[in-house]
This record gives C-alpha cells, sequence and structure tokens, in this order.
C-alpha cells in the first residue's frame, strides 16, 4: 500500500504539493510514482528562475527501466530547487515527501489549486 | 570471467610481422611529428593460444539457438542453416571490393537482382532497396519515403499513426522523421479499434504503420476496413515485416494494401542474429513510390546481358548508408529461399502458426492469455496470477534458465489492460514437437514451483555463469571501459573469487 | 524439409491438441480476400548440392577477388585478417543468440562488449564508446542528430573532404529537421580553415570532418577543435581507415567532442560493402545523449562481476519516441569480430601493422612518381590514402592494364568531384597486404 500524506494536495501525474504560505508550494512525486520508477538513477537540472506553466515538463526522472517526465501541477517561477535530489537520486526513493521534492514554484495563478486533489481523492484515484 | 587486458604479460605476442619492414621509408620522413603517436596505444599483450582460449570461454558463457530452444516472440529465432554461412563466405563474394568496377562484380549484383525479384514475390511488392541495415532502419527509410512523397504532392502531412501495441523502434523511428506520433489504441480482440483509426486519420496525417500479425501476435481481421480508412483519407500504408514469419504463402501485405513493406532477413529468412546483428530491413514499395527509394538500385540491361547500378532519380530520398547493403546477409537470403521454395516457405509459416497454437492451448491453464484467440506464429500469456505469490513474471522467466532454455519476451508489448505481466513465446517452425513438450512441461512445473516455493524462483536463476544482475549499480558506478574500472579500483576492491569463473 | 522437424504425424497430434480438425481453422481470422489463392512464384526447392553448385557459379562471376587485391580504399580497406580470428568466429554461441538482454545467458557477448569499448577508448582517447552502430555514414548522422539534441541549435557545416555517401546519408537523415547544413571546400587536399572560420556562427551545432579525410589527408583537428571550443560548438571527427588509430595522434588530444570511426578495417570483411560496422565515442558527460546500446560493468547478487546493457532508458524500447536514436539490432557480431581482431593485434601489433600500412603507401607513392607518368596533385600528410595525378590521356587503358593483371584499380576521384583541377586524379590506397615485388611491378605495369 502506497503511502499518502493528507494536508498534501495532488495531481493526477502523480505529484505532491505542500503549500508553504506567501503563494509558494512545494513539489514532489509520490511514493506511488517512485515505487513505479523503481530504483531511480537520475534526475535531470533543473533550472533555478525557469518560469513554468501549468503542463510544463519541470524535469525528467531515470530509473534503469524507465523514464518519467514530472510535470508542474501549477504555473508559475521557479524560486528554489533541491540539488540533494539532483545529486543523490536515491533520495526519491527512500523518503518522496520529506527529503525528496524537487523544487518550489511561486505561483502566478493561485486559483490553479482548485483542479487538484485533496489527500483522500488522490487515494481513491490510485485506488483504481 | 578475466579480461583480456588482466591476462595480458608484457611482451607476449599474437601477430606476425614479414621480414621487409621497409626500413628504407622512415616514418619521420613522411609524416609530421605533430600527426603521430609519441607512445604506443596500449592495447593487450598476449598469446595467440590466450586469444583462442579466451574467446572459447567466453563463448561457452552465451546461449545461442543451436543450444536450444529460445522462444523469443517477435524475434523468430530460428535454425541458421550451415550451407547458407558457407555460400556467404565465398572469397569472390567476401573479399569484392563495394568500388570494384561493375564488370569485375556480376556476381554479386546477380544477388542481389534475383534477390529483389523473390521478395517481390513473395510480399507482393514492385521494388525493393537493399540498402537499410536492420527493421529500424528500414522504417526510417520507410518513413522518409513517406513524408518525400507528400511533400512532392505538395501536401503537408505531419501526424502519423501508430497502434499502442506496436515496437518501440516505430514510434523512435517516425520521431526521427519528425512526425507526431499519434497513438491509436487496441480493442479488446488486441487488435487496432477501428473507431478510433477512423477518427484518427486525416489529410494531415501520412499514414499507419502496421505489424500484422500484430505484435502479441493475432492477425487483425479489421485489415480490408483499416486500408479503406487509410488510403480514403490519401494516406500510406507501411507493414512493419518483424512478423512476416506467420504469413508466407498465406498472404501477402501487397495484396492486403500495403505501399511499403520492411522484412527483418535476420528473422523470417533465418539469417544469424549475430547477439544483435548484423542483420539487414529491405523496404518493398509499390511501383508508385519506386522513384523515392534509396539510391542506387541493382538493374539488369538486356543489351550487353550486365547488371548494372542505377542511380535513382532526384525524387530519391538519398543514401541511408555508405555503400549498397549488407550484402552477406542477402546471400543468406537467397540462399534460404532457394533451399525452401515454395511449398516449404508455407510450411514453415503453417508450421510456426501450429507450434504458437499448440504451446498456448497447452499451457493457457496455466498462464491466462492476454487475449482468447487463435494467435498467429507467436502467443501471448500472461504472468499475472502469479503476483498474489509474490511472483513477478520476469522471475518466471529467470527460472527457466535453470531448465535451460532462454526466456521468451517478456513485458513486451504492453498496452492495457490485456497486454500486462507478458509472456510473448515465438517457438519458430525449426522447432519440433517434441522440444515444445518438453518446454511446456517445464513452464507447467515452474507455475507449481511458483505456488509452493516461490522462493526458488525468486533467487533464480542459479545454473547460469552469473545470476541476477545489479543494473542500478551499473547505471550509477558507469564503468563503461576497463580504464574505468582500473579509476575505481580502490571502491570495486575485486579478488579473484569475484572474477574467476 | 530438414529445417522443419515437425513429422505429418506430430502435427496432427498437434492440431487434434488444439482442437482443430484442420489448419484452416487457425488462419480464420484472415478474411478470404486477401488470403493467397495459389502457390508462390518462385523456383522449386533446391538440394544442398544444387543450391552449393548454383551459389558457386554465380560467385564465379565476379573475378577472383582472393587473387585480385584492391588498390582502392574509399572508406573500405581491404586488410589481413588472422584465421584465429575467424575461426573462433565460427562458435555458434557468438553468432546464432540474441541481443544480450537476458544478461545471466549473455555475458561472452557483453565481456566482448566491454573489451572493445575498452580498446576504442583507448586508441581515439575518449572516454565512452558505443561499440555499433551500422557503418560511419550512419553513425555521422547519429553524431550531427546528438549534436543537435545537445547544443540545440540550427546549424551543422561539414567539410567535403568527407566520404561523399557520407555526406548524402547525413542530408538524408536531417531533411526533416529543417537544419543549416553548410559545406567547407577544401584547399590543396585538406578542409579549407579560412572558409571554416568564415562559417562559424553562434547558431553552429557542430563541425564534422574527416581525417584522414576522403583524399587521405590529415587535418589538423587539433586547430579545427580550438576553434570550436571558442563558440561552444562541438568538433565531430570521422575516421573511415581505422588503421590510422593504431600510429596516428587520438582524437581525444586533439579536442574532439565526438569520434565516429569505421572499424570495417578492424578484422571486416570487404563483403561487398556491408555489414561493417563504426563507433560513436564521446565524452561521459554526454552518455544520456549517446544513440545505441552499450555494455557497463556490475556485480551479480552474489557478488560476482559481470556485464550488462545500460543506460538503456535512452533506447526506444523504453523512450519510444523521445528514445536518442531509433536503431534497435545494430551490427553486434562486428563488435566481437573486431574485438578479437584487436586481441590477436595487440599493442604492437596495430602499431607495426600501421607503421607498414604509412610506409608501404609512401614507397608506392615515390615509385609512381619516379616513372615520370605521375604527378603529385595536392602535397598534404597521408596516412595510407593519397591522390596522384595520370600525366596520359587514355584512363581507360591504364585501368584494363591494372584490371589484366588482376588488381581492383584505383578510384577516379572525378567520380565524386567534379572540379577541374581533379581530372586523371586517381585515389590509391595501399595496405599491409602488398609486397615490395607487387608494388614495383604495379609501378612497372603503369609506366609502359
Amino acid at each position: 500500500m502506497s503511502k499518502i500524506i493528507e494536508n498534501l494536495y495532488y495531481s493526477k501525474n502523480d505529484e505532491w504539493l505542500k503549500d508553504e504560505g506567501n503563494n509558494i508550494m512545494v513539489i514532489g512525486i509520490t511514493d506511488y510514482a517512485q515505487d513505479q520508477l523503481g530504483d531511480i538513477v537520475y534526475v535531470e537540472e533543473i533550472k533555478n528562475g525557469t518560469k513554468v506553466s501549468k503542463g510544463d515538463v519541470l524535469t525528467t526522472v531515470e530509473s534503469v527501466k524507465a523514464v518519467s517526465d514530472v510535470y508542474s501541477p501549477i504555473s508559475g517561477e521557479i524560486v528554489e530547487v533541491n540539488q540533494k535530489v539532483i545529486n543523490e537520486p536515491s533520495t526519491l526513493n527512500q523518503d518522496p515527501y520529506g527529503e525528496g521534492w524537487f523544487a518550489k514554484i511561486k505561483m502566478s495563478k493561485p486559483d490553479e489549486i482548485k483542479e487538484l486533489m485533496t489527500s483522500s481523492e488522490y487515494n481513491d484515484f490510485r485506488k483504481e | 570471467m578475466k579480461l583480456i587486458f588482466e591476462k595480458s604479460i608484457p611482451g607476449r605476442v599474437s601477430f606476425s610481422l614479414p621480414d621487409d619492414l621497409f626500413e628504407d621509408i622512415k616514418i619521420e620522413d613522411i609524416l609530421p611529428a605533430d600527426f603521430i603517436e609519441k607512445d604506443k596505444k596500449n592495447l593487450s599483450e598476449v598469446s595467440e593460444v590466450d586469444v583462442v582460449r579466451h574467446f572459447t570461454k567466453l563463448s561457452k558463457y552465451n546461449y545461442g539457438v543451436d543450444d536450444g530452444l529460445y522462444p523469443l516472440g517477435s524475434c523468430t529465432m530460428k535454425y541458421n542453416p550451415r550451407i547458407n554461412e558457407k555460400m556467404a563466405a565465398l572469397n569472390n563474394f567476401t573479399k569484392a571490393h563495394p568500388f570494384a568496377p561493375t564488370e569485375l562484380v556480376q556476381g554479386s549484383l546477380e544477388v542481389m537482382f534475383e534477390l529483389n525479384k523473390l521478395l517481390c514475390e513473395i510480399t507482393g511488392m514492385d521494388q525493393f532497396t537493399m540498402a537499410p541495415a536492420s527493421g529500424a532502419h528500414g522504417e526510417l527509410t520507410g518513413i522518409l519515403i513517406m513524408r518525400k512523397y507528400f511533400l512532392d504532392q505538395g501536401q503537408n502531412r505531419h501526424k502519423i499513426l501508430i497502434p499502442d501495441s506496436a515496437h518501440g523502434t516505430n514510434p523512435a523511428s517516425a520521431a526521427m522523421g519528425a512526425f507526431d506520433v499519434v497513438e491509436i489504441k487496441s480493442n479488446e480482440n488486441g487488435t487496432v479499434d477501428i473507431d478510433a483509426l477512423s477518427k484518427a486519420m486525416d489529410e494531415q496525417t501520412v499514414g499507419l504503420m502496421l505489424t500484422n500479425p500484430n505484435t502479441v501476435g493475432l492477425y487483425d481481421e479489421g485489415i480490408e476496413q483499416i486500408e479503406k480508412i487509410i488510403h480514403g483519407k490519401g494516406g500510406l500504408l507501411y507493414y512493419d515485416g518483424a512478423n512476416l514469419n506467420a504469413s508466407l504463402g498465406i498472404l501477402r501485405p501487397g495484396d492486403t494494401g500495403f505501399d511499403i513493406v520492411h522484412l527483418n532477413l535476420h528473422k523470417t529468412f533465418s539469417t544469424p542474429h549475430g547477439g544483435g546483428g548484423p542483420g539487414s530491413g529491405v523496404i518493398g514499395v509499390k511501383s508508385n513510390l519506386i522513384p523515392y527509394l534509396p539510391t542506387p538500385l541493382v538493374d539488369f540491361n538486356p543489351e550487353n546481358n550486365m547488371y548494372i547500378f542505377k542511380e535513382a532519380g532526384t525524387k530519391s530520398i538519398g543514401m541511408i548508408r555508405s555503400f549498397w547493403g549488407n550484402f552477406s546477409v542477402l546471400v543468406k537470403t537467397l540462399c534460404w529461399i532457394l533451399s525452401l521454395g515454395p511449398e516449404h516457405l508455407y510450411q514453415a509459416s503453417r508450421n510456426s502458426i501450429i507450434n504458437a497454437n499448440y504451446v498456448l492451448t497447452k499451457l493457457k491453464d496455466y498462464y491466462k492469455p492476454a487475449y482468447d484467440r487463435f494467435c498467429g506464429h507467436e502467443c501471448t500469456l500472461t504472468g499475472r496470477e502469479y503476483k498474489k505469490y509474490g511472483i513477478k513474471t520476469l522471475q518466471i522467466a529467470k527460472r527457466l534458465m535453470d531448465y535451460g532454455y532462454h526466456p521468451p519476451t517478456i513485458y513486451f508489448p504492453h498496452f492495457e489492460p490485456y497486454a500486462d505481466e507478458t509472456i510473448m513465446i515465438e517457438p519458430p517452425e525449426s522447432e519440433g514437437k517434441e522440444i515444445l513438450d518438453s518446454f511446456i512441461n517445464v513452464m507447467i512445473k515452474i507455475s507449481q514451483e511458483a505456488k509452493e516455493n516461490p522462493e526458488i524462483l525468486n533467487s533464480a536463476p542459479h545454473v547460469t555463469p552469473v545470476s541476477q544482475t545489479d543494473d542500478v549499480l551499473a547505471v550509477k558506478q558507469a564503468i563503461l571501459t576497463y580504464d574505468d574500472e582500473i579509476k575505481n579500483n580502490d571502491k570495486l576492491n575485486y579478488s579473484d573469487e569475484n572474477i574467476n569463473f | 524439409m530438414r529445417y522443419i522437424p515437425s513429422t505429418k504425424e506430430q502435427q496432427e497430434e498437434m492440431l487434434k491438441a488444439i482442437g482443430v480438425t484442420s489448419f484452416k481453422q487457425l488462419i480464420d481470422s484472415i478474411p478470404d480476400s486477401v488470403k493467397l489463392k495459389r502457390k508462390l512464384n518462385i523456383p522449386s526447392a533446391l538440394s544442398e548440392f544444387e543450391l552449393d553448385d548454383k551459389i558457386s557459379m554465380i560467385s564465379q562471376k565476379n573475378v577472383n577477388f582472393q587473387k585480385f587485391k584492391p588498390l582502392v580504399g574509399a572508406g573500405a580497406y581491404r586488410h589481413f585478417i588472422p584465421e584465429a580470428q575467424k575461426a573462433l568466429l565460427q562458435r555458434q554461441e557468438f553468432w546464432t543468440c540474441y541481443t544480450p538482454y537476458q544478461p545471466e545467458l549473455s555475458q561472452g557477448t557483453l565481456q566482448s562488449m566491454f573489451e572493445y569499448q575498452s580498446y576504442i577508448a583507448r586508441l581515439t582517447k575518449m572516454e565512452v564508446v558505443v561499440p555499433s552502430i551500422f557503418d560511419g555514414a550512419s553513425a555521422s548522422a547519429e553524431a550531427i542528430l546528438m549534436s543537435l539534441r545537445l547544443t540545440h541549435k540550427n546549424k551543422i557545416i561539414v567539410s567535403t573532404l568527407i566520404h561523399p555517401h557520407y555526406l548524402e546519408t547525413i542530408k538524408t537523415y536531417l531533411a526533416p529537421h529543417n537544419i543549416i547544413i553548410e559545406e567547407i571546400s577544401s584547399e590543396n587536399g585538406l578542409t579549407s580553415l579560412e572558409k571554416l572560420k568564415q562559417s562559424i556562427d553562434n547558431d553552429t551545432a557542430c563541425i564534422l570532418v574527416q581525417s584522414p579525410n576522403f583524399f587521405g589527408g590529415i587535418e589538423s583537428i587539433k586547430t579545427f577543435s580550438e576553434i570550436a571550443h571558442q563558440k561552444d560548438i562541438l568538433l565531430i571527427q570521422v575516421i573511415t581507415e581505422s588503421m590510422s588509430l593504431g600510429l596516428l595522434k587520438s582524437p581525444g588530444d586533439m579536442g574532439a567532442d565526438i569520434v565516429v570511426g569505421n572499424t570495417q578495417s578492424f578484422g571486416l570483411e570487404l563483403d561487398f560493402g556491408g555489414p561493417h560496422n563504426a563507433f560513436l565515442a564521446t565524452r561521459k558527460k554526454y552518455i544520456r545523449q549517446i544513440p545505441g546500446r552499450i555494455a557497463g560493468e556490475t556485480t551479480d547478487k552474489n557478488g560476482k562481476r559481470c556485464f550488462v546493457m545500460t543506460f538503456r532508458a535512452r533506447e526506444q524500447d523504453i523512450r519510444r519516441e523521445k528514445a536518442t536514436s531509433n536503431i534497435c539490432t545494430n551490427h553486434n557480431l562486428n563488435v566481437i569480430a573486431s574485438n578479437i581482431y584487436l586481441s590477436l593485434m595487440g599493442t604492437e601489433g596495430l602499431y607495426q601493422y600501421s607503421l607498414l600500412n604509412a610506409k608501404k603507401a609512401h614507397y608506392f607513392e615515390k615509385k609512381l612518381l619516379e616513372t615520370g607518368k605521375f604527378v603529385t596533385k595536392y602535397k598534404y600528410p597521408y596516412f595510407n590514402e593519397f591522390l596522384i595525378t595520370y600525366k596520359g590521356k587514355d584512363m581507360e587503358r591504364l585501368k584494363k592494364v591494372l584490371i589484366d593483371n588482376g588488381f581492383v584499380p584505383p578510384l577516379l576521384i572525378q567520380k565524386f568531384y567534379s572540379d577541374t583541377p581533379l581530372q586523371n586524379t586517381l585515389l590509391f590506397a595501399i595496405t599491409e597486404i602488398f609486397s615490395r615485388n607487387e608494388l614495383d611491378s604495379i609501378c612497372n605495369l603503369l609506366s609502359q
């Protein structure tokens, strides 16, 4: 049973978002996603300061048997990047909700939150 | 096992030199010092005896078709006849220089010309190019032909339709042709969803790439409708010939509406797989596409009874490789076709279909088939029921190795919901019934082991030279040459035990 | 039929077990309208001895190529292949097997790939080696596509002195991609440095130059790479005569970013142009953009060192339309063939043979000039291939004399370069297979 944390938002592409206040959201991938990928060996560089639109590719995550694009679930500007995940990709497997965050994005369209799922909605979504 | 570098002893030689070393020509007189490497490049220093022993031992760590069944779906691992090898190795063929004047290579040109005629008759196409070096290379060639054909018509078609069941090379080749790939879902019969196809096909689409029988081994009974839909909007139909082994003498892609066909000579036509090639992916087209074929083609001039190279015209897509084709592979193909003739080509397909359906019938109660219908020359079973015992389909495959078999194709094709945890078995016509029976018995045994003793599957294989490999470590440490290993010596700390086996 | 073991009885048993009364029921899903209703119109099956006769007779319509040594190279070079290599390649485990996706059953293939990658890395002084792309032409195209992915730029610069087939292939591969291809012409047998400097700009992804070039000339790769790197442009060096790596400075030391090498000279037959093989070597930092298959070292669960195909996430079966290339089956057996060849040559052997190639070619050129019937077209440093102009008028007679005496004539360079200064100019290649006597008698023939 993959882990789901309450108080986070979720996207259909298995990303989680944490509201840090000040319109800043922390983004990561869920336990389900990292489990599907298997041992993650590579995360593509994310450039701080990049402006993204909802649905843009944020980064690419590579395991031995698969490659997955991670999409930005919201629009905004990347204000911080987690170098740890880039340097030690296995962090994503070990701690997907904690140390395994990718980036912090300052939202340009806060209304987009309405399109995201709650933890129980994501739980149901993934149960299928 | 030790690498050749670890067997090197300074001063050992495995080569020979003539007496006359042209000492009268001084290297410093003929080449500037700037261009010459100061120190010799360090390869290995072993004797000829060492080399022979090294590679003899290495070969024993491989498993070949001559060792036993190789039931890899979509690979058609059939027997590689020895007479074909002998013919391809004739000196007049192997030592022919590609730029020799054509009057000196009439035999080589005849091989190419005759093979073209045979392949046209077998597939129902009008002309083949022998240039592509592999199936994927053939796909790229076909895609470039489609692209140029429509540009010539003044049409800007930028999309291409590819079933979700397609081999990965199809979309990869389409991308190399700068096409947008539109994926067409398969229906519950495992074949192309006609509705979805009809909706997707339009005048911005060049056409459809189709494998038939498809990658799960099923004939697409909708082929007539598919042809109407694609041609109806002015598109072209491309045939991925990887599965032609189900169709020899039974049907011809050219008769079913295909405009471009690629063949995998190293599959259907018995040429050796070589551990990953060389094969050949020759392309056949209908007459309206001949002008687009890569240059040159082989032709025959009846006025002087000579074979010639004919440069393609201005519509040709150009060259897709250097020289003319994978010639030795063409010789072997010619030999195989001439050895079988029409009667046995049909028997080859007939037997491959009987074999696959026999395995399907005998194993369907143990490994639920992806689709409940007769298959072509390969059957797709699944390992889904064993998940509840903690067994992944991968481990079923690995356990087969303990019984002396090369595993079938696993996890391909993969498209939900039926083609999931797939085990695709292709027992070509060169496998006799008793071989199939032994294989079936072992598969049944493994299915019992999965329930009663799952640990033995999860820890398999046990009897192979190496056991489960750490693929994650391979990427992490990225040791891709011996010098990489030397650089990492401290971390690796190998003892002889880690190396010698 | 001897390749189809199951007897009629066995086939009947199988049909019965399947639960059908006839084979036709198994192919019911094929619409009747598309089924073939006649026998294929091809010749009846030949017995093995008839096939042997027929194909041998066809081969006799070629000249006796064992005897006919080629004075032409132009991307395909006849070198001696040691018999031990041929014997080892006969081992069915090397050539009847499949792609090494199951490493537990494929250590022979995988270790051979690893050893070969190691050899090529040392010969080129590059860090990462893709051991097999079909040939130098498609490998050059892949190298260019790779450089476009790495730089996101729109223009490439190519020397006109690369193999004409390679240039053609590059154009074919690039046709769908809206890329500007600028060709740099030559000066005195080498790529023009001046024209190159004028061509480069901020939109240039790579410069592709062959060395030794199509005329045999050795280019100043170091200078080219310095110019390229000033503008973050990738330098791609193409090699058609890999034997040159035994003697000449390594591309890595000269600053090449990607090296593409046709390895037909490493133990592969001429085979009328294919199948040959090519490597693509590059820097480790570009590893995720390389096309094709590569072997890497790891351990198994018992700690044993072993080899696997690695960095697979780039490949077509995983990445599909986002793969770095569509390449699947390559020319892997030729990797093993070249690996065995290089093992048999060894450090000293490859060096000595390279030396012989260079010396014999230069000896021959000297002798040709001494006949008074030839004159040097351009003076440039070369390895084993060079241009020379025939002072006489009758090129046909020259060709006939050579053929009548059992030699494949050199290439008339105007076949590919129709510029006026290159009339009556021949491209000769001389490898180790010619003895001094032979070279002397060829000059004798040509002096008459």
